[in-house]
């Protein structure tokens, strides 16, 4: 569509004029009485709150703790997924055989399962891991298989007339060819991964990020809470945009 | 995903057998005494606990209450998300303001803002409600706003050389090409409801499947547990399986068009 404000200078102005306008209301309408701060808080005692929560010095350990069943959980989720769904890209008897399974549990909340798993393995960190890897494993799985199906033929057709042996159409045409949607697969499973890491931990847990998220919200401390959600999200967005920007040069080098 | 083809006959059979097997597999390991059943509990309990809970209406009951929290959720997310979508797809100085906020949504873990929510609305389904509506309506305002900007800008073009009028071209051209985004959005939207009603309600309600799963869990009653798992997995085959056989028939139509 032809716009006549596309300029990059006129999106970002306003842009950045909207969260200011945003951040200022939350400001000063608690300030005039408009709204109890104790429901909204304010971005000053969010900032407060996060100078507080550094220099008390637990913020170390609770995030060393959360990402540690996030960096378990998600490892896992890579190292068991990828191969999975290359093989059951290439084979089509064992895909057959997976996909309702594996439908399944893509059609899921996955986070549904944190109960059974926190019967199954604790109110500690595996758990948290466990969570993790159901929510990272299962769109990696899906996106590997769709990147190998969707491998050109005549690629293959062609690496097998010039006399490639199977392995070597799987290594040098179908692994790269698929690469690209690995990694979407990757960047996808990302997200639910840092869901499933917080929400495990406001469920049943003794620390981490979303054990405070939790405990700070029942004693209505609304500052507290925001900075750490505020940290969850800059780190989910962080993750996800280094993700996407290697998705682009691989979509880039595979062109 | 693997897609329609893979449907037909002999996958179907074989997912089925499989499936059938892993449910023997199941039933048997726990009656040779291979696995505990305090952990695993077995099929035919699950069903034993689900046809016990229907006979009580227990079951009724926790559904109609996590569907109606469902369908208010999704309903409001359906229309207010469309409707935004459209409006900063139509206003490229709405979709700058919306931009950074829709970025901090799409990257925040919703859920954790629950505890922020049960202050403001209290224990229960309007807490839930907001939870579902926040996840959903994230997706179908973003899917919708994209469809609308990667309508062919060659068929504006064409629209706009015959004269058609702006409404025109919003009502002939720009919907209906947006249209397979916009299911898209719905049925990826669809999961993040049925995620957000169900968590929520992990955490506190009174009623609902996710209460039922937690508060079964709470008691260690693994049976009963599962039993309601079983019925939140249902759900999402069904609602997933919905959506896609609309967005199949969309984008049928959509091909259809283009001759």
């Amino acid at each position: 569509m032809a716009h006549a404000r596309n300029t990059v200078a006129y999106r970002r102005t306003v842009s950045i004029v909207a969260v200011l306008v945003v951040l200022a209301v939350w400001e000063i309408a608690p300030r005039v009485g408009a709204i109890d701060p104790a429901y909204t808080s304010q971005p000053s005692k969010v900032i407060a709150a996060g100078i507080q929560i550094v220099r008390s010095g637990g913020l170390l350990e609770d995030i060393s703790v959360s990402l540690a069943e996030f960096a378990a959980g998600f490892a896992l989720a890579i190292i068991v997924g990828v191969p999975l769904g290359l093989l059951l890209g290439t084979f089509r008897v064992l895909r057959y055989l997976l996909d309702p399974p594996i439908m399944a549990i893509y059609a899921t909340p996955h986070l549904a399962l944190l109960p059974i798993l926190v019967v199954w393995l604790g109110i500690g960190m595996q758990s948290k891991i466990a969570v993790v890897f159901v929510g990272g494993v299962i769109p990696i799985v899906v996106n590997s298989i769709a990147g190998v199906r969707e491998v050109e033929s005549s690629w293959i057709a062609a690496a097998r007339s010039l006399c490639a042996r199977e392995w070597d159409v799987f290594a040098k045409v179908i692994l790269p060819a698929s690469l690209p949607a690995v990694v979407l697969g990757i960047r996808l499973g990302l997200s639910r991964a840092v869901l499933g890491v917080v929400v495990a931990e406001m469920f049943q847990s003794q620390a981490g990020i979303g054990n405070r998220i939790m405990r700070y919200g029942s004693e209505f401390r609304t500052d507290y809470l925001l900075f750490y959600v505020l940290l969850v999200s800059v780190f989910s967005f962080t993750a996800t945009w280094s993700v996407r920007a290697l998705e682009d040069k691989l979509w880039t080098s595979g062109k | 995903m693997t897609g329609f083809a893979s449907w037909k006959s002999s996958p179907i059979v074989l997912g089925v057998v499989f499936f059938a097997a892993l449910l023997l597999l199941w039933e048997s390991a726990v009656r040779f005494g291979w696995v505990n059943p305090f952990f695993v509990s077995r099929p035919s309990l699950i069903a034993a606990s689900l046809s016990r809970e229907v006979q009580s209406g227990e079951l009724q009951r926790n559904l109609a209450v996590s569907l109606g929290e469902f369908a208010i959720a999704y309903g409001a997310s359906v229309m207010i998300g469309i409707l935004t979508g459209l409006l900063a797809g139509r206003f490229c100085t709405l979709e700058y303001i919306l931009d950074p906020f829709l970025w901090f949504l799409y990257s925040a873990p919703l859920i954790a803002f629950y505890p922020i929510f049960v202050i403001w609305f209290g224990l229960g389904a309007p807490t839930v409600i907001a939870v579902s509506f926040l996840l959903s309506v994230t997706q179908i305002t973003a899917s919708t706003l994209s469809g609308i900007q990667n309508v062919d800008p060659g068929l504006v073009r064409a629209a706009r050389s015959f004269g058609a009028s702006e409404r025109d071209l919003l009502w002939k051209v720009i919907l209906p090409a947006s249209v397979p985004m916009v299911i898209a959005g719905l049925r990826l939207a669809i999961g993040r409801v049925l995620m957000g009603v169900v968590v929520a309600e992990l955490f506190g309600a009174t009623a609902g499947l996710g209460f039922s799963i937690a508060y079964y869990g709470g008691l260690l009653q693994t049976t009963n547990m599962l039993a309601s798992l079983v019925v939140v997995v249902v759900l999402g085959v069904l609602c997933t399986q919905a959506l896609s056989a609309l967005e199949a028939h969309f984008s049928y139509w959509r091909t259809d068009l283009r001759i």
